[in-house]
């Protein structure tokens, strides 16, 4: 019977030929490999925000004046709303992690490299897609919290010259932030954002599947000399059966965060209230808000705020384009990994200090 | 000791069952979610405040809305008034009077009118209004937007 | 004296007597004048000559006006209907009248001059309307206006009258919505004295006063026995337990046997008031607890993001029979106090049953986590027992 349904299928999709890929696909072995799981971490995470949001959709409402109250609905009503709620919102704090460690190992381990540039530039928009999936997510409850700061973090494109209006217009739907900024930032999280996301993560997997794993410069040196450096195993089902473990931890942990520590829901949203004391922004954004505050008002004649939202666009730029600049030497290597560490370590510090409460 | 495919056989069957009892704590609270709750919505703009008949002309009673009173009335002429049962002085919860057809708030002594107005006594402020409508035997009372 | 000298010193003589500077007297004519263009009556078109004499030249003379002769003087206009209707058509007309019969207007008829009369609290040349806020007699400024002389010992002493009831006045729950919270029904002197007929209530009458807002209270007192009791012995009602103008947020520890507690200056242990003081003291003290209780549980489910609204609506429900059963605190009987108590305790100990459902919920969600995690684990042991016995180990780079 399920030989009967598998030769069905097998004579009307190419279920032989994928099966058949898959299986001679090969994933190297040594001493860096662990890190190759947080790309497949990122995309299950991806899909846990999919398989949780489209449920939460079946009971949210994007308006100002019943989006508080149907989450509230959701989390104190619908059998299971607190768990299904609580795990998108932990999900969405651990895809950022797992995307920025993904990000980071590809930069140190030289991922990037020719003829993988456009895995690496489709990547590096998906990245920044995930920060933009955070940000419009994180107004929907309409609380305080996440009205205050979805405005003060909207106002720092103000500053951008010429269309630095516009771009605030744009995103809030008006000049403040209101019941259409919510309309508006919903259309983008749940349709938009996927949309572009799930084109691009077709890419980026194809690419993956194409150009394989990559192997560290460093290893393949090594390899060169001792061949037994590099060892291979295969994708099915060893790789895979060893992603669903990661997974299945990782779902684990979904479980146990929501129940030990469900997301609160804030008080509703009221634009007249004075803004609560210590606004911040989601943690990912927090070294971007606190350098944002050490800088000061004017730097040789410019604007600060401007000119560090211009050098955070610039570096972000640079990154995106990064294989055209870099990776085929050894120099421009050790230059990329220079540049990475100190990123990293200006982030941490940066995030370590917003979060002890540092005013400039 | 069983042989190394008696033992693969074994491991398959134990994941098989295991990773169905994942599969299930998954489904079950998936399952359970999609099925609508006994209170179909969040009742923050409309509640269903009971038979219309147990309402006669020339008199209130106290409603809840959410976690808050509200008054609904049926004036002597029968028709359907709902306010905010809140006295706008220092929170107390009013009452209907019938022998004044008037809101009355005995902290006080503050007095509402049938609109909700404060006409005697400390209250500051008018009642805030709902809408109040009979839909065949029984009266919803609606926030006011 | 050489003649020069001479001229030199009259010259200097006149230009002192004729140089611009002015005198006291026309400082405050100055003065006066600067407030009255400020003044109700200036925007109603009076001048100065309409209150001050004028002499033969049509010139108003600013003489000070004997005390006594000033609130007849502002009655002329004041108390003439006819005269006020071109102006303010509502205002009352009767307050030359109730000064008559106040303590300050009997002293003054009688010549003692150091008593309040109209321009004590109105002002004299910068007189507002009482609505205006800047107006010494606006119902946040009464207070301090009276207290000029009656916070004043100098002032009060010769009267033999106390100098503390503006002060006290100044710590009550009266000042506290008054002045904190902007709560203009709040009473502040003239609530209960009167403006114009300034007396103090008389010692039976006090509850009438206090009535004025809280009818409840009084009704339940004046049927009560205690109202019969107090008029017998001359002791002033509501005053006894609550105090006149120190009148401070009553607690629950005012009823009692206890030193400390109000009804123990009278009662004590014998005699069966002392059985219903008992009862009450220990429903109000039982009610307070269980709505306590019931607070903290329903706070602690709301922390761990547990909805209880049906317990929140409880615990409101549970407050409103507190603040009744303290209101019937002044039937002084048992009977419909703990009636009133008991439906207070049980609102309140539906409120905490919800807090402890949703703690209990939040214990289920923990178990059903540990059934879920347990699978896991099982599961995760499995799977890794298969991954390490897979057929094919890693392999050589040149084997692929």
């Amino acid at each position: 019977m399920g030989g009967r349904l598998r030769e069905w299928l097998e004579d009307r999709l190419p279920l032989a030929d994928l099966v058949d890929a898959l299986r001679h696909k090969t994933v190297p072995h040594h001493r860096y490999s662990v890190w190759y799981y947080f790309g497949g971490m990122t995309l299950f995470l991806f899909g846990i925000q999919v398989g949780t949001g489209a449920l939460l959709l079946l009971y949210y409402r994007p308006s100002a004046a019943e989006a508080y109250e149907s989450v509230q609905f959701i989390v104190g009503r619908v059998p299971f709303g607190w768990l299904i709620r609580s795990i998108h919102v932990w999900s969405a704090n651990l895809m950022v992690a797992s995307a920025v460690a993904h990000f980071f190992s590809v930069l140190f381990l030289h991922a990037y490299r020719p003829p993988r540039d456009l895995t690496w530039m489709s990547g590096m928009v998906l990245l920044l897609l995930t920060l933009a999936f955070g940000f419009t997510g994180y107004l929907l409850p309409w609380n305080q919290v996440s009205f205050f700061a979805t405005r003060v973090g909207t106002d720092i494109a103000a500053s951008v010259p010429g269309i630095g209006e516009f771009i605030v217009r744009f995103m809030r739907g008006g000049k403040d932030v209101t019941g259409a900024t919510l309309t508006r930032l919903f259309g983008f999280h749940v349709a938009i954002l996927p949309a572009i996301a799930t084109l691009l993560v077709g890419l980026h997997l194809l690419l993956v599947q194409r150009h394989g794993m990559s192997t560290p410069p460093s290893v393949e040196r090594r390899a060169a000399e001792d061949p037994r450096t590099i060892r291979t195993i295969p994708f099915l089902p060893h790789f895979l059966l060893r992603d669903l473990f990661a997974w299945t931890i990782v779902l684990a942990l979904l479980a146990g965060l929501s129940t030990f520590y469900p997301w609160e829901l804030g008080v509703k949203a009221d634009p007249f209230a004075p803004a609560p004391a210590g606004i911040r922004p989601e943690w990912y954004f927090l070294w971007a808000f606190q350098t944002l505050k050490y800088v000061p008002p004017t730097v040789a004649g410019i604007n600060g705020e401007l000119l560090a939202v211009a050098v955070m666009g610039a570096a972000a730029a640079g990154a995106v384009l990064l294989p055209l600049f870099a990776g085929h030497n050894h120099g421009s290597r050790r230059i990329v990994v220079w540049i990475g560490t100190g990123a990293l370590g200006f982030m941490a510090i940066m995030t370590w200090l917003s979060l002890r409460g540092g005013q400039p | 000791m069983p042989s190394n495919a008696g033992r693969r056989d074994l491991l398959n069957w134990l994941l098989g069952i295991w990773g169905g009892g994942v599969v299930g704590s998954i489904a079950y609270p998936v399952a359970r979610y999609l099925t609508p709750p006994d209170v179909p919505e969040a009742s923050m703009q409309s509640v269903n405040a009971g038979s219309g008949r147990a309402l006669p002309p020339n008199s209130g009673r106290i409603v809840p809305f959410g976690s808050q009173p509200v008054l609904l009335i049926r004036t002597s002429a029968g028709a359907l008034r709902a306010f905010s049962a809140t006295c706008t002085h220092l929170a107390c919860t009013v009452q209907y009077r019938p022998d004044l057809e008037r809101i009355w708030c005995a902290c006080h002594d503050g007095q509402y009118d049938l609109n909700g107005r404060n006409v005697a006594g400390p209250p500051p402020r008018p009642l805030e209004g709902y809408d109040a409508t009979e839909q065949g035997d029984d009266i919803v009372i609606t926030r006011r937007s | 004296m050489t003649r020069t000298a001479a001229v030199r010193l009259a010259v200097l003589a006149v230009a002192v007597a004729l140089w611009p500077c002015r005198s006291p007297a026309q400082i405050t004519v100055d003065r006066a004048t600067a407030a009255f263009r400020d003044d109700v009556h200036g925007a109603g078109g009076l001048t100065c000559a309409s209150c001050h004499k004028v002499d033969a030249a049509g010139q108003p003379r600013y003489d000070a006006m004997p005390r006594p002769s000033i609130a007849p003087m502002c009655a002329r206009c004041h108390g003439d209907a006819a005269y006020m209707r071109k102006f303010a058509p509502q205002v009352r007309i009767d307050q030359y009248s109730q000064y008559l019969t106040s303590t300050h207007g009997k002293r003054m008829a009688a010549g003692e001059v150091r008593v309040a009369t109209c321009i004590d609290c109105h002002g004299a040349h910068g007189v507002l309307r009482v609505s205006d806020p800047r107006s010494p007699v606006a119902p946040a400024n009464v207070a301090p206006t009276c207290g000029r002389c009656h916070a004043d010992p100098a002032r009060m002493t010769p009267f033999r009258r106390m100098d503390n009831p503006p002060a006290d006045w100044a710590v009550s729950v009266h000042a506290a919505a008054l002045l904190k919270r902007g709560d203009t029904s709040a009473p502040t002197c003239n609530s209960c004295h009167g403006s114009h007929g300034a007396t103090p209530p008389g010692v039976t009458d006090v509850v009438n006063v206090c009535a004025q807002c809280h009818v409840r209270e009084a009704q339940l007192f004046r049927a009560s026995p205690k109202k019969d009791i107090f008029d017998a012995l001359g002791q002033a009602e509501c005053l006894a337990c609550h105090s006149n103008h120190r009148i401070e947020s009553p607690s629950d520890s005012l009823i009692g046997l206890e030193k400390g507690a109000v009804c123990a200056e009278c009662h004590d242990e014998t005699g069966e008031s002392a059985a219903t003081i008992r009862t009450m003291r220990g429903d109000l003290d039982r009610l307070s607890a269980g709505l306590s209780s019931a607070d903290a549980v329903l706070t602690r489910a709301e922390r761990a993001g547990m909805l209880v609204d049906e317990g929140r609506a409880a615990l409101r429900d549970a407050r409103e029979h507190q603040v009744q059963t303290r209101v019937l605190v002044h039937s002084f009987a048992a009977q419909p106090f703990d009636e009133a108590a008991r439906l207070g305790i049980g609102s309140a100990s539906r409120a905490q049953e919800d807090g402890e459902a949703a703690i209990r919920e939040l214990q289920v969600r923990r178990r059903g986590l540990a059934v879920a995690t347990l699978a896991i684990l099982a599961f995760l042991v499995t799977l890794w027992l298969k991954i390490r016995r897979l057929p094919v180990g890693p392999q050589d780079s040149t084997r692929a």
